[in-house]
C-alpha cells in the first residue's frame, strides 16, 4: 500500500517535471531544476523501473539496483532513456494480463502490481488488467510522441485506421469525463484503489469533489484531454464489467453502480454486469477513434510538432519587437516633429516676419530694411543648419550616398581619437540594416568619447559568410579605457538594443573595470545584390 | 571666366546662372544629370565646374563621381562641389589627387555671393577651399601623434584659414597680424609636415591633405 502511494507520487512528480519543461519552451534555468527539465520524456523511466523491480517479486536489493541503473541512464543517456519509457510500458501491460491469465489457471502469487494489490480471486486482479490497457496506450502514445523505433508503421497503421480526417474535439465529447468519472468513482471509488478501506462517507465525499472538480477544469483547459480520459474510462470500466462476467462471477459485480465491493456483498445479477459492460465497452469504442484521430494528427508528425513550436517561439518575439519597432517609430516621428516646429519652422515665421517689416521699411528707411533682409538672410542659413541636423539623425547622408563602409569610415573621421578601421564587407547591406548597425556603432563611439577616457579605438565590421544568404553582419567596437560601462544603465544602448532586434539582431558588451570595452553588434542581414553602376 | 553648372534642381540651377551672370562670370552649360556633367566638364573644360553632390540618375553621390572621373581624365580640372551637407570623407577623396583646384561647400555659402563669387575664383587659380564646417570639426579633434600636433596653435589657426582658401592677405587680415608673419607661419607649417619646397600653391594643398588626415 505504501508502496503504491510512493509509485503514485513518484510518477506524478515526473509527469509535473515533463509538463514544466514543455510550457517553459526554450530557456530553461540553471542548477538541478534545469538539468532534471533537461532530461524530459526520459524522467519517466524512474517509476517504469519501480514499477518493474516491484513486480519482479520485491526481492531486496533488486529496487535499488533497478532505480539505480534508471538514474544512470536518464543522467549520461537521456535519450536512449526516454526511447525506453515506452517499451517499458509495453513490458508491464503484457505482464498485467500475463497475470490475469496465471490466476485464471489457479496459481496463488500475490503481486503489487502498480497501484493495486492482486491475488487470485482478489478485487484487484480485475483492477490490475486495466491498469494493462492504460499501460498498453499510454505506451503506443508515448512511442508516437517521442518518435522512438517502431513510431513509423504503428503510425502508417494509426493513419490507415482512423484516416487523415482533421478537427477539433466537440465540448460534448468531452464533456463525457464527468459521468464516466463519477461512475469510476462509485464502482472502483478510493476504498478500491490502493486497497485502503479506511474511507468512509466523508472522505469519499471530499474524493469525489476533488475528482469532479479536477474533471470539469480539465474540461475546460483541454477538450482532447477531457474526451481522452473519457474514452479511457468508458473502456476500462466496460473492460472490468465483462472480466468480472467472465472470470469472477462470485465477485459481488457492479451493475449501475449498486453494489459495493465491501459494504453490501449481495452479487448482482450477472447479465446486468455484462448489458453494463457492453453498454461502456460501446461508449468507449465509439468514442476512442474520434479522440485518438485527434491525438494522432498531432503525433503523425513530430517535424510538424517542432516546427509549431518554434513558430509559436517565433511569434512571440515579433509581437515583441514589432511594439518596441512601433514605439521607437513614433518616439522619433515626435522627435522630428519638435525639432522642426522648434527650429526650422520657428526661424522661417522669424523670416517671413523681418522680410514684412523690410517691406514696409522699405520706401521711408531703406537701411533699416536692408538690416532687416540681411536678418532674414541670417534666419534662413540658421533654417538650413537645423535641417541639416535633423537629417543626419534621420538617416546620415554618407550612408544613403555610399553605403555602410563609407558612412562608418565617416563616422570615424569625426572621432576626436586615433581609430584603427578594420573594414571588410564584400557584398552591400540592406539599408534598413545597414542603418540601425551604424546608429548602433554610432552609440557606441559616442559613449567611447564621453565616458571611457580611451587613448585609442577600434572599429571591426565584418561579413560571415562573406557572401550569400543567411549572412551575419558584425560590428566589434573595442576601446583601451577605463572599462566598466553597464549598458543597463542609461537609456543610449538599451534604445541599440531595442532597434537591433527589430532585425534580430544582438548587442553584447564586455567592459570590467580597468577596460578594454568591448562591444559587439551582430545582425542576421539578406544581402542584397550588388548595385549597379549606371555609367 | 567659364562656368560649368550641375544642378538637378531647377530653381537653383536658375539662380546659380543668374547669380554668376550677374557678377560678369560666363555659363559654358548648366545641366542636371551625372552624365551630363561629366561630358560637359570633359568637352567644354570650363574654368571652373560647380557640382552638386547629390544628382541623377541614382542621387545619391553622383556628382561627386562624375567630378572625380573627370578629374582623372583631365588633371587639375578646377572643380567646386556644393552640398546640402558636408563630409570629411569626400573633402579627403576630392583633395587625394594632390592636383588642387578644389572647392567643397555648404549650399548655403552661395547666399554670400561675394565670398562665393571669391571661393570660385580661388578654386579657378588652382586653391583649396573647403568649408568652415568641415574645418571646424578639425578644430575641434584631439590632438595626435601626428605632424599636424606639432604645430603651434597660431599655426593651426593659419593652417585651418589656409583649408578655407583664404589668401595670406586675408589671414593676415582676420588674425590681425602682418602678412609677413603669415608667411613665416605658413613656412612653419610647411616645414613641420615636411612639405619640400615646390610651388606655393601646392604645398598650400598638400598642408590640408596632412590637416584632413590628422
Amino acid at each position: 500500500m505504501g508502496f503504491a502511494l510512493v509509485l503514485l507520487l513518484l510518477t506524478i512528480g515526473c509527469i509535473a517535471i515533463i509538463l514544466a519543461r514543455e510550457a517553459q519552451g526554450r530557456p530553461r534555468p540553471d542548477g538541478l531544476r534545469g538539468r532534471i527539465q533537461a532530461r524530459g520524456w526520459a524522467v519517466l523511466l524512474l517509476p517504469v523501473a519501480l514499477a518493474a523491480a516491484a513486480m519482479a517479486g520485491g526481492a531486496h536489493g533488486l529496487i535499488p539496483a533497478e532505480l539505480g541503473l534508471a538514474v544512470l541512464a536518464i543522467v549520461f543517456a537521456p535519450k536512449l532513456a526516454a526511447r525506453l519509457v515506452p517499451f517499458g510500458l509495453f513490458g508491464l501491460a503484457i505482464f498485467g494480463v500475463h497475470l490475469a491469465k496465471e490466476y485464471r489457471d489457479g496459481v496463488t502469487w500475490r503481486v503489487q502490481y502498480l497501484f493495486v494489490h492482486t491475488e487470485a480471486g482478489g478485487w484487484g486482479t480485475p483492477a490490475a488488467l486495466a491498469e494493462a490497457a492504460i499501460l498498453f496506450v499510454a505506451g503506443v502514445w508515448l512511442l508516437l510522441r517521442l518518435d522512438a523505433p517502431g513510431a513509423g508503421p504503428v503510425r502508417e497503421l494509426a493513419a490507415r485506421w482512423l484516416g487523415r480526417r482533421r478537427g477539433g474535439i466537440r465540448t460534448a465529447h468531452a464533456l463525457l469525463l464527468i459521468p464516466v468519472a463519477g461512475l469510476f468513482m462509485l464502482l472502483l471509488g478510493p476504498d478500491h484503489w490502493f486497497g485502503l478501506q479506511a474511507f468512509d462517507g466523508l472522505d469519499a465525499a471530499v474524493a469525489d469533489l476533488a475528482l469532479a472538480t479536477a474533471a470539469l477544469v480539465l474540461v475546460f483547459r483541454s477538450r482532447t484531454w477531457a474526451a481522452t480520459l473519457a474514452a479511457a474510462g468508458a473502456l476500462v470500466l466496460g473492460a472490468y464489467g465483462w472480466l468480472i462476467v467472465e472470470f469472477w462471477p462470485a465477485t459481488p459485480g457492479f451493475a449501475f453502480g449498486v453494489s459495493d465491493l465491501h459494504n453490501s456483498p449481495a452479487p448482482t445479477p450477472l447479465w446486468a454486469d455484462a448489458l453494463e459492460g457492453s453498454l461502456l465497452l460501446a461508449l468507449g469504442l465509439w468514442l476512442a477513434p474520434r479522440v485518438m484521430r485527434h491525438h494522432v494528427a498531432d503525433l503523425s508528425d513530430p517535424e510538424l510538432a517542432a516546427r509549431a513550436q518554434q513558430l509559436t517561439r517565433r511569434v512571440q518575439a515579433l509581437t515583441q519587437t514589432r511594439r518596441d519597432a512601433v514605439d521607437t517609430a513614433a518616439a522619433e516621428l515626435r522627435r522630428i516633429e519638435r525639432d522642426l516646429h522648434d527650429g526650422a519652422q520657428a526661424r522661417l515665421v522669424a523670416m517671413g516676419i523681418s522680410l514684412r517689416a523690410a517691406e514696409r521699411l522699405f520706401p521711408t528707411n531703406p537701411e533699416a530694411a536692408l538690416a532687416l533682409v540681411a536678418e532674414a538672410r541670417e534666419s534662413s542659413s540658421q533654417a538650413l543648419t537645423d535641417l541639416r541636423d535633423l537629417v543626419r539623425g534621420i538617416y546620415p547622408p554618407v550612408l544613403a550616398d555610399r553605403g555602410l563602409a563609407d558612412a562608418i569610415r565617416a563616422l570615424a573621421l569625426d572621432v576626436p581619437l586615433p581609430v584603427e578601421l578594420d573594414i571588410d564587407l564584400p557584398s552591400p547591406v540592406d539599408l534598413p540594416v545597414a542603418s540601425a548597425v551604424y546608429f548602433s556603432v554610432a552609440e557606441a563611439l559616442a559613449n567611447v568619447t564621453k565616458h571611457a577616457g580611451a587613448r585609442s579605438v577600434r572599429i571591426q565590421l565584418s561579413q560571415a559568410p562573406p557572401a550569400g544568404p543567411g549572412g551575419l553582419l558584425r560590428a566589434q567596437v573595442t576601446d583601451d579605457g577605463c572599462g566598466g560601462a553597464d549598458p543597463a544603465q542609461g537609456t543610449g544602448l538599451a534604445g541599440v538594443e531595442r532597434r537591433l532586434a527589430a532585425f534580430d539582431g544582438i548587442l553584447a558588451v564586455s567592459s570590467p573595470p580597468g577596460g578594454p570595452t568591448i562591444v559587439v553588434i551582430e545582425v542576421p542581414c539578406a544581402l542584397s545584390s550588388p548595385k549597379t553602376s549606371t555609367y | 571666366m567659364r562656368i560649368v553648372i550641375a544642378e538637378d534642381l531647377y530653381l537653383l540651377r536658375e539662380g546659380l546662372v543668374r547669380l554668376l551672370s550677374a557678377h560678369g562670370l560666363e555659363i559654358a552649360a548648366a545641366v542636371a544629370s551625372a552624365p551630363e556633367l561629366l561630358e560637359a566638364l570633359v568637352e567644354q573644360r570650363p574654368d571652373v565646374g560647380i557640382v552638386d553632390v547629390r544628382l541623377p540618375p541614382t542621387h545619391t553621390d553622383d556628382g561627386l563621381r562624375a567630378a572625380l572621373q573627370a578629374r582623372a581624365q583631365v588633371p587639375g580640372l578646377p572643380v567646386l562641389v556644393l552640398s546640402q551637407y558636408v563630409e570629411r570623407l569626400y573633402a579627403r577623396e576630392l583633395l587625394a589627387d594632390q592636383a588642387g583646384g578644389v572647392g567643397y561647400l555648404l549650399k548655403d555659402r552661395v547666399f554670400n555671393d561675394e565670398a562665393f563669387i571669391a571661393a570660385i575664383r580661388t578654386v579657378a587659380a588652382g586653391g583649396t577651399v573647403l568649408d568652415p564646417e568641415v574645418v571646424a570639426k578639425l578644430i575641434h579633434r584631439r590632438a595626435r601623434d601626428e605632424p599636424v600636433a606639432r604645430l603651434t596653435p597660431r599655426e593651426r589657426e593659419v593652417l585651418a584659414l589656409m583649408a578655407e582658401g583664404r589668401s595670406n592677405v586675408a589671414i593676415a587680415q582676420r588674425l590681425f597680424i602682418t602678412e609677413k608673419a603669415v608667411s613665416k607661419h605658413a613656412a612653419g607649417i610647411f616645414d613641420k609636415l615636411e612639405l619640400a619646397l615646390s610651388d606655393d600653391d601646392n604645398r598650400r594643398v598638400l598642408a590640408v591633405l596632412a590637416y584632413l588626415d590628422s
